[in-house]
């Protein structure tokens, strides 16, 4: 193993399964049906999962919603606007839970 | 990996033709655009162009056999070619259906500019190439300036009345920019009419999508790019027996511009002519001939059927 991260790995995802081969196929009928069209579609779901594996930072998820995406249509500047949206709320997120250094501080200093 | 034709036998039987409805002569190499995915490696630079006996025979064939509804002009750009509009004169003076593979930027090269109502008084059906509606896109696979000038070509287009739905036929056909496979044709279809009718007042009748085939240039750039084989792996599980009935070779028949006969023009592009025994020369061609032919398959047909499929009409499924 030359590195923890390899490209050639997201084929082999399934290889988890016989550690666990029921918890996996409750896991795989769970991520095919969540990612079906519905009230959203395809498109929507597959950007959603773009913004999450940005923001979750996976490497593996980047790759593989990137080319779901190209083959939805979009291009990279959609996912400029969709990188910026995640990113954004992201700073956000950060910005918010500075509110309890703003709490503690109101609560501990006179 | 399969090979295609056994994958196309475990699900559907050997692949066979049905009879010729369609004639699709390529009727030559040359270009006035180099686009970075084009299976014919066409350029302003090559001279292969069909000649005089070569036109002549197709047109008889298509005289003597009635059964073949629609005449398919493409290239390189086909209306560079000298005798590109007594080809199409002659063909709807017979009664058939025209198709004609128009890259849009023909139109601003020198003697060209009436194309758009050329088309329209033979009633030509024009399907042109635009891969994105956003520029850069389209401009990265086809060269610097394309976009803007095809959008130019599209209302000359419209402006004679194409694309409003009014019978004149306006098909605009999209190639992914890259080593992926194209959206879903309807979704594509959507955000495009959506795009080019907001920005650029442009309206066309359908979009067809086309998936990039493993061969020639778009090879060459495949092995580059080192992307080669991840390119194959994708063709090869995405595939989907449901478009094997509507494959293009199955309803079709190809003609170089030396005469050669072909069971598709990617086949062409790939020299392999028609099976054994089979006519092989469209000057010696009785089309009932071909009539439940078997078909020639390679790793690259992969190309026609992952998703939902892709032929010279859009996705299949």
């Amino acid at each position: 193993m030359s590195s923890y991260f390899d490209d050639k790995d997201l084929a082999h995802f399934g290889d988890l399964k016989q550690h666990a081969p029921e918890l996996w196929s409750a896991f795989e009928k769970y991520y095919a049906a969540s990612f079906e069209p519905g009230l959203l579609s395809k498109r929507e779901k597959v950007l959603i999962g773009f913004a999450v594996a940005q923001t979750s930072q996976c490497p593996f998820c980047i790759d593989s919603y990137t080319q779901q995406a190209l083959e939805q249509g979009l291009t990279m500047k959609h996912l400029g606007e969709a990188m910026h949206a995640a990113a954004s709320l992201k700073a956000g997120i950060a910005l918010a839970h500075a509110l309890v250094a703003h709490n503690i501080d109101k609560k501990v200093s006179m | 990996m399969t090979p295609f034709h056994a994958r196309v036998e475990a699900s559907f039987g050997p692949l066979r033709a049905e009879r010729v409805t369609t004639l699709q002569i390529n009727v030559g190499r040359k270009c006035n655009q180099a686009c970075r995915h084009c299976h014919v490696d066409a350029s302003p630079l090559r001279t292969e162009m069909m000649s005089d006996d070569v036109v002549d025979a197709c047109l008889d064939v298509l005289a003597g056999a009635p059964e073949i509804a629609t005449l398919d002009i493409t290239g390189g750009a086909p209306e560079l070619h000298a005798r590109f509009r007594e080809m199409v004169r002659r063909a709807r003076a017979l009664g058939r259906s025209v198709m004609v593979r128009h890259n849009l930027t023909v139109q601003f090269e020198p003697g060209h500019g009436d194309l758009p109502r050329f088309f329209a008084d033979q009633r030509v059906e024009v399907v042109c190439s635009l891969p994105h509606y956003l520029p850069e896109t389209t401009d990265r696979q086809r060269g610097g300036g394309v976009f803007e000038k095809s959008i130019r070509a599209l209302q000359a287009l419209n402006s004679v009345g194409y694309g409003g739905g009014g019978g004149l036929v306006l098909t605009l056909v999209s190639n992914p920019v890259g080593a992926f496979l194209p959206p879903r044709q309807e979704d594509l279809e959507r955000d495009t009419r959506d795009h080019l009718s907001r920005h650029h007042g442009v309206v066309f009748d359908h979009l067809h999508t086309i998936t990039n085939m493993p061969i020639a240039r778009f090879e060459g750039w495949l092995k580059r790019a080192q992307v080669y084989d991840d390119y194959m792996d994708r063709l090869h599980a995405a595939f989907n027996p449901a478009t094997v009935p509507g494959l293009m070779c199955r309803h079709l028949i190809s003609v170089g511009y030396d005469g050669r006969l072909f069971d598709c023009d990617f086949n062409q592009m790939l020299e392999m002519e028609t099976a054994d025994g089979l006519p092989r020369d469209v000057r010696a061609l009785d089309v009932r001939a071909l009539a439940g032919r078997a078909v020639r398959t390679g790793e690259h047909c992969y190309g026609c059927t992952a998703g939902a499929g892709s032929s010279c009409g859009g996705s299949l499924a």
